[in-house]
Formats: C-alpha cells, structure tokens, sequence
C-alpha cells in the first residue's frame, strides 16, 4: 500500500472517530448531567435514549435556517466554520497510539507527525476564538457581541498561563513533536512513580486543565455563553445546523484538548509499569494502544462533564484576576523551578 | 448593627479553592453513581424522584385529588342526581349544562329524586376543577374522581356527558379510589338536615312537579 492511501485511511478513521465521540458526548453530557442532579435525562430515543443525538441532528438539519436582518450574512455563515475547523484540524498531530507494523511497513497511528505539533495546536486554539468573535459581531445583536468580547478578553487572560505550562512541558521533554512527547514518557520516574508529565510537572498540570477549561469555553470559564447573564453569548442569533457546528465544534474541541492533556501530562498510550509491546502482537499492540490512550481521553472527557455541574461560573473579573494574578505567578514559578530542575540534573 | 452573616475571612483551603472544587466532585459523584445504581435496579421506579409515567403508573394520588366529574349512584345503584342545577350555578367557569326531567312511574329503581338529569354535560376545556359543582350538591351527587388522563385529540374528546361521568364513578368504584362523603358541615344558625346528607332523602327533594320541568341553565 502506498503511503498516501494509508494517510487517507487515517485521516478519515479519525474524522469519523471523533465525530462519533463529540456526538455520544452529547449524550454523556446530558445523561451525566441528570444523573448528577438527581433526573434521568433523555432516556426515549432507542436504548438508555443512545438516539438521542441522531434525534437531535435531524432536528438541527431540518429547521429553518435563519439568518437576522441585518445581520452581516457572509461573516455569519463563515463564524460557526471557523469555530468548528480548528477544532478538527488541530487533530491532525495528536498521536492516538503508538506505531504498528504492518507488511514490513511501519504506520505510526498519528496523522502526521509534525515537529512542531504542540505550537500547531497552539495556534489552532486561538484561531478558533476568531470564529465566536465572528459569529458574535456579525449576529447585530447586543448579546452576541457580549459573548464575542468576553471571549477575547477570556483568551488574553488564559493563553499566557497555557504558553507557559507548555513552555514548561517542552522544556522537560525537548521537543515540540507530540510523539516524541508520548515516547518519553516511557519507564519509570523515581523507581516507583510511572514516567508520566504529571509527577514531573503537578504545577504545570493544574495550569494546564484550567487553562483548558478556559480555551473550552466550559464551566467556570463558560462567559462567552454565560446562558443566566447574556442569553446564550455568541449564538444567541444561530438557530438551526449553524448553532447544531457551534455545539459539535466546542465537543470536538473538548476531544481535543483531552488528547492533549494526555498526550502532555498523562503518558500517552502507555500504561504504568507494564510495556505492552513485550508480549503483545503488533496488530493488537496498536489495538491496544489505541484503546488505553482513548480510555485516558474518556476520563478527561467525563471531566469536563463532572466539573461543569459541581463549580459555579467565575465573575467576568474573577476570570480576569485569575488568569493575570494568580496563573501566571504560578506559571513562571513553575518555569522557574523546572529550569532549576533540569540544569542541576545535567 | 447586627454582625454580619457570611465570615469574610477565609481559611488556606478556601482560598487554594482546589480543595473545595475536589470536595465539591465528591458530591456530585456520590450523587452521579447513586442514581446509575437506582437506575440499574430493576422495578418500576429508578430514581426516587422520578416517575416513569406512561409506564409506570403506580403512584399514588391523594383521596382529594379533584380530576374529572363523576356522576354518583347510591347503595342501591340509583342515581343521587335530581338536575336541580345547583352544580351549574355554583360553576366559576360556567362549564356545566344540566337539564332537568321528571321521574315516570317504574323508574324509582334508577333515580332516587322526583326529577333527574336527563342530560348533564361538562366542558372539560373550561373547567377548571375547583370542586365548587361537588360543595354547592345538595344531594352529594356530583364528585371529582380520581381519573386524570384528560388528553384528547378534538375539542369534542373533551366533553364529558352523564354516560361518561358514570363510567368514571364506576371505574373509581372498581378501584377502589371512591372517596367516602364529606361529612356535613355545620353552618351556625341553618336549618338541620340541610346539605350533603348523602342518600336517603328522596322523598323532600326540592322543586317537585313544575311546569319548568325541561328546564336549562347554563
């Protein structure tokens, strides 16, 4: 097989995997939400309400598209895509297990395994900012463009405490590529610790999840949607499969930036203490690979649903104060001691 | 002034605030794995809260539960009944059309008055189930049940006529959810033997032979 058939296969593998995940998210989120407080949530549609998405896509596809008056049209379709297509693209340079040989051939099951995949990732982040500022300007609408500022003002105050968690976590590992990242977790730390990011970088870690929670748009950092404050924020005017990309664009972003959180701080697709490839064939190697680096994920995923219905929103401010006066102290302390680290270690 | 209510000195651990956050997942979890366990436990009710309705329907209403009307029979099944109207006048919502007719020879086995309602209906859309139509009986002749499945798909499923009010009272009776009589209530300086005395009384009921026999209120 040729090497691009075989990118092709990947690339659409994990086009439909994360798909298929963003929707059952939905499902875990309202489910998981109801069982928290004390309901059953949507239990109908098919099996324990599994249908449930499929119910609410075909809701989504099939009412009327409508678009504002006055509103700026071309900038409204353009906002829910440029929210949605960084959440997919950044993907692309996420390892989702280790490489398998297949026919003399080794596939490493990553996308590609590009250098500087981490600052990639980076970037995508921010773009997708764009598209709620875009969705929220172009609605003409007092709450839109509420929710399209706060997510500005919410982006200055997190990124830098994300750049320097990341900052941190490069430093240690001395690379940008995400597989290489994975690979150094390998092992032991200490003798008895797995050689996990997170035993290496605990400060480092809590910088990152809230960050995340940030650049997620999830609570408590969810003010660009702040439903009780500014109606719905930046889709307050979408209705229709326009609102049905913002909602699959923030589940696939929280897809995403699980897979980075394990990819950075929670060693990959290894497991502690036992190396899977000893003793297990290379096609069920990946299997399994494959399987424990989205078991990870799933945690980090079902996180962000627990967290939402146990923190309350923070103030506008609070986020504010947070990211400048508490964050990023921590963030260059934790900078500060991990360059400590890795000099005395030399 | 009084002190005030919230302490605004807060400990390390509320102001590290991850402690609190990790406290707070406790809860939630503990909350989360009760109800997927009482939601796997088999039987009609998987969380406490939670009825499953259309299924499930064993939940209990309460005696007093005012749903749609039922016509009353007395111990030997005649109808208590006399169409006097009173249920009609009492109405807030103007629901209720009762006619009156005269008893015939060899009908004393069906209705216990002189007279009886020959039609009696009640627009469900307008009711408002107050129970007025029930105090206002003299006779103890009209109830609220206990059915309250009152959807329809036309305006007109949503009529309730003598012949249904009847099935209601006879479907409370094999259910066993009749409600016993409201004992009378005693008015300071009324004459006795007045209202909701229930039964037995046949022989003074009001009216009597009128020349407005057929007579209509709205």
């Amino acid at each position: 097989m040729p090497d691009w058939k075989i990118a092709i296969i990947k690339v659409v593998f994990i086009w439909c995997w994360t798909l298929i995940v963003a929707v059952i998210m939905t499902w875990v989120e309202r489910r998981g939400a109801a069982m928290i407080q004390d309901r059953l949530g949507p239990n109908r549609a098919g099996p324990f309400g599994l249908l449930q998405p499929l119910a609410d896509g075909i809701k989504l596809f099939t009412k009327e598209d409508i678009v504002p008056a006055r509103a700026q049209k071309y900038l409204f379709t353009l906002g829910p895509v440029m929210f949605a297509l960084p959440a997919f693209s950044a993907y692309a340079v996420m390892p989702f297990g280790d490489k398998i040989t297949l026919g003399g051939k080794e596939i490493i099951l990553q996308i590609s395994d590009v250098s500087i995949g981490i600052l990639y990732v980076v970037a995508l982040g921010s773009i997708a900012v764009y598209g709620m500022i875009i969705g929220g300007w172009s609605s003409n609408n007092k709450f839109s463009i509420l929710g399209g500022l706060r997510s500005t003002a919410q982006l200055i105050s997190y990124e830098v405490p994300w750049g320097l968690a990341i900052l941190a976590a490069v430093m240690l590992y001395g690379t940008f590529s995400m597989r290489e990242v994975s690979l150094a977790q390998q092992g032991t730390f200490l003798g008895f610790l797995p050689n996990w990011g997170i035993f290496k970088q605990p400060l480092g870690f809590i910088l990152f999840i809230v960050a995340a929670y940030c650049e997620a748009n999830r609570v408590p950092f969810d003010l660009p949607e702040a439903e009780s404050e500014i109606v719905a924020g930046y889709h307050t005017a979408y209705g229709s499969m326009r609102l049905g990309l913002y909602l699959f664009g923030e589940y696939i972003n929280l897809y995403t930036l699980s897979a980075i959180i394990v990819t950075l701080y929670f060693g990959s697709w290894h497991l502690p203490y036992v190396d899977m490839s000893t003793f297990l064939g290379p096609i069920s190697y990946g299997i399994a690979t494959f399987l424990v680096f989205f078991l990870k994920v799933a945690f980090f995923l079902w996180l962000f649903v627990w967290v939402r219905w146990t923190v309350p929103r923070f103030r506008y401010d609070q986020v504010m104060g947070l990211g400048w006066k508490t964050l990023i102290p921590i963030g260059l302390f934790n900078l500060f001691i991990t360059a400590l680290f890795i000099q005395l270690s030399i | 002034m009084s002190k005030p209510a919230v302490k605004k000195s807060y400990t390390f651990q509320d102001r590290i605030y991850l402690y609190e956050i990790i406290k707070g997942l406790g809860i939630t979890i503990r909350h989360f794995l009760a109800n997927v366990r009482a939601s796997l436990r088999p039987g009609p009710h998987t969380i406490p809260t939670t009825w499953q309705y259309p299924e499930d329907r064993t939940r209990e209403i309460s005696p007093l539960f005012r749903g749609a009307h039922m016509l009353i029979l007395d111990d030997q099944g005649r109808e208590k009944c006399v169409g006097c109207g009173m249920c009609a006048r009492g109405c807030p919502a103007k629901c209720i059309t009762v006619k009156r007719g005269k008893r015939k020879e060899g009908q004393e086995d069906r209705y216990v008055g002189k007279t009886y309602c020959t039609e009696f209906h009640i627009d469900l859309l307008r009711c408002i189930f107050c129970g007025y139509c029930e105090d206002s009986c003299p006779k103890g002749a009209i109830m609220l049940g206990p059915e309250f499945e009152l959807a329809g798909y036309s305006r007109d499923d949503c009529q309730l006529f003598k012949d249904g009010m009847l099935t209601n009272f006879h479907r409370a009776m094999e259910e066993g959810k009749l409600r016993p009589p409201r004992k009378p209530v005693k008015v300071e300086g009324a004459a006795p033997g007045g209202s909701g005395t229930g039964a037995g009384s046949s022989s003074k009921s009001p009216g009597g032979p009128d020349k407005q026999a057929d007579k209509t209120q709205q």
